[in-house]
Parts: structure tokens; C-alpha cells; sequence
């Protein structure tokens, strides 16, 4: 080798480099009209979410939202509320122990039969048995509680309850409705995964499904009893960078970070959509293991201590918003706007600190997941340490950190999830009654006060009194601080306006592609 | 005092006597590649000196460009990109180093060991080297890293235990000629055991082609280290090179925004020179050690 060829070498590597900088930038994509007759098809970011039965999907939103394309439910949700779907009106009777449906007619399934008032009583039998994917509350298809479901006429189903329940008709109106000619032979459901288990009455019918590629491809039902579907094909296609697949056209619709919004400003083709702030994280206090955290001082000087708007700044590059000590996201239709702020202040946390009947320990463990949520941490650990805090951030992957929750194997933890605009029920499940389960409780955190609250909502049937008691307990817990919710996401969605333009929000979900009535004509 | 005085300076002199010859006898390449180490390890070991910003609190607004403030600029959390590789200059370095002495010196003394006992020890080891240099490292590295946790010491033990092999069958081949030489058999009849003669005759005879295997380790370890980092298997609150790019890298969009210019830039550019310069570096110790080449 001759000596002077690394030298060579290094000046052929540079130009390379620097010509690669000269690369054509991608030509700009024309707006795409379609030929009458043409079918319209729509292409989505996708990803492998499981066999789309309700026994057989993941059991996260999306997973969730490939099943209700096929199934459909009593009823659905708007940008309002619940609305009448599969049945078309309800009466609640008896102070709301008593719940009769009336279906809508002429509605088949996929394969032609029609679907009655058996189908509704058997969806509900059979999960009794053989419980959903995904369901909110087991204990509403409980015997104690679901005392019968039985069809009273051809089109009408009469539920009666052990006692009234503000959330029955969004927990159970939510809940698929199955052709019983096809799952009453099955007993295992989540095995089923013949073609024939896809059989519903929704507006898509899948016909294409690859778990490897995590691709679907669905098409119009073009017999759908309801309104009409808008778009003929959905594809679901795996993206690696949504951004540059999008520009590309290759995907229709796509989740953009705040650092490349302008790219997408001022194009006619692209359509720029704020989602509500229904994904947040939260902190969460081992109140059992460390009896120091069962002062609520203490958790108030975490609050303080913490700079919440420093977090959206940086870790979401400002979009979100600050976390309310209420716990119902500021988004939530029944936030209370009237709570403590809990600005930044380390100062007067440091005053809390030093004046506890328990005093905080010198250095707590955060136990964290992987990738923004160690971001998250090394800021906290350096926001806290003002105050005279010190965190260790310790990460663990999500598989980890999930057991160590529900094992309450943790001093401090970190976790991020999305449903904070669903009904504020949660709030009962999460923090009333003494409970020893870690995920879905909190141990070792008791307000009699609140837990009372807690039970009177979920029986109260008139939504503006519940409304007024959910305000009520906002403000107990905005005083409790049980957790620290940090920041909710405010993620912005870009799509191509020129092929489809239907994507709506309903009230309590963040994502717009999760809903079929963003497919179907309003 | 005046004897220890003057051997101190005898082996000084003599020192830089041997570091003078050596630095004759190298290239144009291997010395700006030794020159490049040597200030690489200077910011590592100066690292408090050399930067005014903390490496691991935000001193600055976040993702700021390079500038009088920030020499490098600052990362999404607004923390100082030059007193990063400063301070992660230490971990690469310690990874690189640490690696190179324990999976060279253990690799190279169970090589020897193999040689002059032979019998079922050397059967022992030698399959051992089989199994370990058949075996895929990275993934199963991926594995180890995951299995025990992240941090710098486990990433240590597990490229160890990977990179071991290499010395010790190249040592063992070496020390089975060397075993033959008429003064090592003279030497270990009139009684010389096997740690003396390890001491006296096949360290010294050996070190040179040790070393070049060594600092091709060091190489080896640091890109493994920031390898694993980048694939989020490294200590996620070290500070290491590979971590800074895997954060620049997961941060969406990156390519899409000036960023990159100098979160990415910077830490991939001083990572690569590490790795070059040891490449280099290696390269004419092995010239150095055996001429013929």
C-alpha cells in the first residue's frame, strides 16, 4: 500500500460526504384527483395489533379500534357522546336497574344473516364465560351484578342490574356484538381465527391480514345497515419514518413531531389536526412500602418541586400540557378549572420538606421505561435535586417496569398511558376503597372522604349532579396529590385533505383514526 | 536516595529514549492517529478542566446551535454537547482500555497456559476459544446486555467474555514455538516454574504482538460499547458517545431539522477518530513488532 493512500482514501470519503449533501431534494407531489368510479383508497401508518376478533387483539387502542371496524356495538360514540348505534334508542327504567334496547332493523352480518336480539343476549352470555380483550369493568357482566340479559322481543333486550350504575350503558354499550351462529359452537374464542371469526356487522370487512408485515387491508361493506362508509379501501402499511412517508404520498395520514410542523404550513394538500390531551404520564408514590409518602405534604412538595411546563418544553418540544393535580386531563369534558395550580416553586418545597413530622429520605429510586421516559427522569432528577431531592433514575425496559408495578416493587414510578379523557369512573377505581392491586389501585392511599364521593357518582344516574360530585372529588384529590400527573401529549396529526377529509375526534379519545365514524358518512 | 533518584531518571531517560525511537520509526498517518489519542485522552482526563458547563444538568437553552456559549451547541435537554464528549470521553476510553487489559492480559495468560501444560487443560481452553469465536458476539451480546442489566461494568464482563479468544489462541500458537526454544527448555530444566518462566520469558517475548491485539480490542470494545448505547442496551443515564447519538437518533424527525448538525455530528465525529486512530495506531504497532510486514 502506498503511503499516500489513506490520504487519497480520507479526500474520496469527504467528497463523497459533501456530494451526498447535494442530493436533488424529492420532487413535490401533485394533488391527486380521482377518475369517477375509481375507488378511493386510504393508506395508514400500520404495525401488527393482532387478529381483529374481540378475543384475539392486542389489547391497546389501536388493536381495540381494528376490531370495532368490523364489529359494531349498541351504541358508539360522538364528538358529543354516546350515540344510538345497533340500537337505535334506549330507555332506562326502575332508577336505572332496568335497561331496555331497541335494535335497529334490518341489519345483517357480513354473511348475510340477519341480526336480532338473540345475537345482543348471546354477545353478552358468552363473555360472561369468555371475557373480551378489552373490557373496562368485569364486574358489570358479573351474576351478582348482571342479573339477566334476556331478549324480549325480536328487536328489544332488557338488562336488569343489581343496582344502578352511572357507567353501565358506556361500559356495555361499548362492548362488541358477536353472531351467535358462529361463536356458539367455539370454546376457546381467542384460538378462533378462522375467516369466519371476522364475521360482523360493521362498516369494513377485512380481507387481508398479515402478521409478520403487520399489514391490513380492509374493504367497504357495501350492504352496511348504518351510514355509509366513505372510504372503499383502508390499508394498514408498516412505515419506519411516518414524516418522509407521507411526503412520498404513500401514507395518508400521519403524526408529526412540533420541529417539522412547518414543512406541512401553508401547503394546500395537507391538513394540520390538533389531537385533545387524552395520553399523559403520571408519578407514582409507593405509599406502602415508604410510610413517609403517606403524608400528603410530602407528595404536595413533590408537586412543587417539579416544573411541569420545563417537561412539555423539552421532552415534548411544547406540544402538551401540564398535568393538573386533579388528575382528569384539562382536556376532560368534566375538568374542574377552579383547582391549585401548583406552580414551580422550589423554594416553598423545600420549606415542606423540612418541616414533616416523617422526614423524606435523603435519595429515592425513580423507576422508569425506556427511551422519552429516561429523559423525563434526568430531568426530574435534576429539577428535584433543587429542592434537595435526590433521585436516582432507574431504568428498566416496559416488560420490567409493568411487572415491578404490579409487584409494588418500586419507591418511585414513571408511567405513561393514554384513556385520561374516558369517563372519570376511573377515578373511584383508582383511588377509593383499600385496595392490593398495584396497577389498576393505589395501595396504601385512603380519603374516606373522597372514597364516599367516589361510590355516590357511580350510582348517580342525573349527569348534572354526578358532573358536580366528579368536581368535588377533583378538588380532594388536586389537595391529596396521590400521584403527580406531569404532562399530557398533545400530538399533532397531518393528513392529505385531498384524498380524504372525514377524520373527526370523538369526545373522549385522542386518536382520530381509532373511531369508524371518522370513515363514514355524517 | 541519590540511587533512587538516579534510576528514576535512567528509566526516564531511557523511557523517552525508547518513546523517541518509536516515534522515528512511525508513519505520517500513525502519528497524527497517536497525536489524535493522545489529546482524546487528555479531554478525557481533563474533562472538569476543560469544560465550564455540567455534563449531565441542563446549563442552556435546549437544542441551541454551536456558539460562544455552547462550543458544540446543546441536546434536546439543553445539556452542553462539549462537556458531553468530554466526560464521555472517560467512559469510551474506560470501556476501550478496560476491555483490552482484561480480555488481553487473561486471554494472553490462559494462552501460554494452554501451550506449556498442554494435556487436558489445553484441550479445555482450546474448545472454549472454539465455542466463543463461533458464537454471533453481537447478538448475543444484545442478550447478555439485556439479560444483566446496563451499565458500564456488565457491558465490560460481557465484551470480556467475548473478546478473550482472539488473544489466546493467537498467544497459544505463539507460545507453542517459543516453548520449543532452546533457552525456555534450559530455563524450566534448571527448575524455572511456569510463573516465572511466564514472567521473565513469554510476557516479554509475547508483549509486542499482545499489544497490537490489544489496542485492536480497544477499538473493537469502543464501537461495540457505542453500538450497544445506540440500540438502547448501554447504561441509559451514562453519558457515553454511543448514548448521546442513540438520543440525537430518537429524537423524530432529526434529519428533518438543522440538529443534527451538531447533536449527531459531533459525537459520531469524535467516535469515529477514536476508532480510526486506534485502527491506525494498531496498525503500525504490528509493523513496528514484525517487520517483515
Amino acid at each position: 500500500m502506498n503511503r499516500y493512500t489513506p490520504v487519497w482514501l480520507f479526500i474520496v470519503f469527504l467528497i463523497f460526504f459533501l456530494l451526498c449533501g447535494c442530493a436533488e431534494a424529492p420532487g413535490e407531489i401533485e394533488s391527486e384527483m380521482r377518475e369517477e368510479g375509481e375507488l378511493l383508497t386510504v393508506r395508514l401508518p400500520g404495525g401488527d395489533w393482532g387478529f381483529p376478533t374481540p378475543f384475539a387483539h392486542y389489547a391497546r387502542g389501536p388493536g381495540v379500534s381494528h376490531m370495532r371496524y368490523i364489529f359494531d356495538s349498541l351504541l358508539e360514540k360522538d364528538e358529543n357522546g354516546l350515540i344510538p348505534w345497533l340500537a337505535e334508542d334506549y330507555e332506562i327504567l326502575d332508577e336505572g336497574t332496568r335497561y331496555l334496547f331497541y335494535l335497529q332493523p334490518d341489519v345483517h352480518w357480513h354473511d348475510g344473516t340477519a341480526l336480532t336480539a338473540d345475537d345482543v343476549t348471546f354477545s353478552f352470555n358468552y363473555y360472561r364465560e369468555h371475557l373480551p380483550v378489552w373490557i373496562d369493568d368485569p364486574l358489570i357482566l358479573s351474576d351478582d351484578y348482571l342479573l339477566s340479559v334476556e331478549s324480549k322481543a325480536e328487536s328489544t333486550v332488557e338488562f336488569v342490574l343489581a343496582a344502578p350504575n352511572a357507567t353501565f350503558l358506556e361500559k356495555a354499550g361499548r362492548l362488541p356484538i358477536i353472531p351467535a351462529h358462529i361463536w356458539s359452537e367455539i370454546e376457546r374464542p381467542d384460538e378462533f381465527n378462522d375467516p369466519e371469526a371476522l364475521t360482523g356487522s360493521g362498516p369494513y370487512i377485512l380481507n387481508n391480514y398479515s402478521k409478520e408485515h403487520g399489514t391490513y387491508r380492509y374493504a367497504a361493506n357495501q350492504q352496511y345497515w348504518g351510514p355509509q362508509p366513505r372510504i372503499d379501501i383502508l390499508e394498514f402499511i408498516p412505515v419506519s419514518d411516518e414524516v418522509l412517508t407521507l411526503e412520498n404520498g404513500d401514507i395518508h395520514f400521519a403524526r408529526v413531531p412540533a420541529d417539522l410542523l412547518e414543512r406541512f404550513t401553508d401547503n394546500p394538500l395537507y391538513e394540520i389536526m390538533e389531537q385533545p390531551a387524552f395520553w399523559g404520564y403520571r408519578i407514582r408514590f409507593n405509599m406502602v412500602g415508604l410510610p413517609e409518602f403517606q403524608q400528603k405534604e410530602l407528595r404536595q412538595a413533590f408537586a412543587l418541586a417539579i416544573n411541569r411546563e420545563e417537561l412539555v418544553e423539552k421532552i415534548a418540544r411544547g406540544q402538551g400540557i401540564p398535568g393538573s393535580m386533579g388528575m382528569l386531563s384539562p382536556d376532560h369534558r368534566w375538568f374542574n378549572h377552579n383547582l391549585p395550580a401548583y406552580e414551580y416553586d422550589s423554594g416553598k418545597a423545600t420549606e415542606i420538606l423540612s418541616s414533616l413530622e416523617t422526614p423524606a429520605r435523603e435519595s429515592y429510586e425513580l423507576l422508569v421505561g425506556e427511551d422519552a421516559e429516561v429523559r423525563i427522569g434526568e430531568l426530574l432528577k435534576e429539577q428535584l435535586a433543587r429542592a434537595g431531592i435526590n433521585l436516582t433514575v432507574a431504568p428498566a425496559d416496559l416488560k420490567t417496569r409493568d411487572s415491578r408495578i404490579i409487584e409494588g416493587n418500586y419507591e418511585l414510578v414513571l408511567v405513561g398511558h393514554g384513556l385520561w379523557g374516558t369517563d372519570p369512573d376511573y377515578l373511584r377505581q383508582r383511588y377509593s376503597e383499600e385496595t392490593e392491586d398495584w396497577l389498576n389501585g393505589t395501595p396504601g392511599y385512603n380519603n374516606s372522604a373522597f372514597s364516599k364521593l367516589a361510590e355516590k357518582q357511580v350510582r348517580e344516574m342525573d349527569e348534572e349532579k354526578r358532573r358536580e360530585i366528579i368536581m368535588e372529588m377533583q378538588e380532594i384529590l388536586a389537595d391529596d396529590v396521590p400521584d403527580i400527573p406531569l404532562y399530557l401529549r398533545v400530538t399533532v396529526n397531518i393528513y392529505r385533505r385531498d384524498i380524504y377529509d372525514g377524520w373527526i375526534h370523538i369526545y373522549d379519545h385522542h386518536e382520530p383514526t381509532h373511531n369508524k365514524l371518522s370513515y363514514l358518512e355524517r | 536516595m541519590s540511587i533512587l533518584t538516579s534510576g528514576i531518571k535512567s528509566s526516564t531517560a531511557m523511557a523517552y529514549r525508547s518513546s523517541k525511537r518509536i516515534w522515528r520509526n512511525l508513519s505520517l498517518m500513525g502519528r497524527t492517529a497517536t497525536v489524535i489519542l493522545i489529546i482524546l485522552a487528555v479531554m478525557a482526563l481533563f474533562a472538569p478542566q476543560l469544560t465550564w458547563h455540567p455534563p449531565d444538568a441542563s446549563s442552556g437553552p435546549a437544542l441551541a446551535p454551536p456558539g460562544n456559549t455552547h462550543l458544540l451547541g446543546t441536546d434536546d435537554l439543553g445539556y452542553d454537547l462539549w462537556s458531553m464528549i468530554c466526560f464521555g470521553a472517560r467512559i469510551s476510553l474506560l470501556v476501550g482500555l478496560g476491555t483490552a487489559l482484561l480480555a488481553g492480559l487473561g486471554g494472553a495468560f490462559l494462552g501460554i497456559a494452554a501451550a506449556f501444560r498442554g494435556g487436558w487443560l489445553e484441550r479445555i481452553i482450546m474448545r472454549l476459544v472454539d465455542i466463543t469465536i463461533v458464537l454471533p458476539d453481537l447478538p448475543v451480546m444484545i442478550i447478555l446486555a439485556a439479560f444483566f442489566g446496563p451499565s458500564v461494568r456488565n457491558i465490560i464482563i460481557v465484551l470480556v467474555l467475548f473478546s478473550w479468544a482472539g488473544p489466546a489462541r493467537l498467544i497459544r500458537s505463539q507460545a507453542l514455538m517459543l516453548k520449543e526454544q532452546p533457552y525456555i527448555k534450559m530455563a524450566a530444566h534448571y527448575g524455572g516454574n511456569f510463573f516465572y518462566l511466564l514472567k521473565r520469558h513469554f510476557f516479554p517475548e509475547l508483549l509486542p504482538l499482545l499489544t497490537v491485539s490489544m489496542i485492536r480490542l480497544a477499538g473493537m470494545a469502543v464501537i461495540t460499547e457505542a453500538s450497544l448505547s445506540f440500540l438502547g442496551l448501554g447504561d441509559p443515564t451514562s453519558r457515553s458517545w454511543g448514548l448521546i447519538i442513540n438520543h440525537a437518533v430518537s429524537f423524530s424527525g432529526i434529519y428533518f431539522t438543522p440538529f443534527w448538525k451538531w447533536w449527531l455530528l459531533y459525537p459520531w465525529l469524535f467516535l469515529t477518530l477514536l476508532v480510526v486512530s486506534l485502527a491506525l495506531v494498531g496498525r503500525e504497532t504490528e509493523r513496528l513488532a514484525d517487520p517483515r510486514l
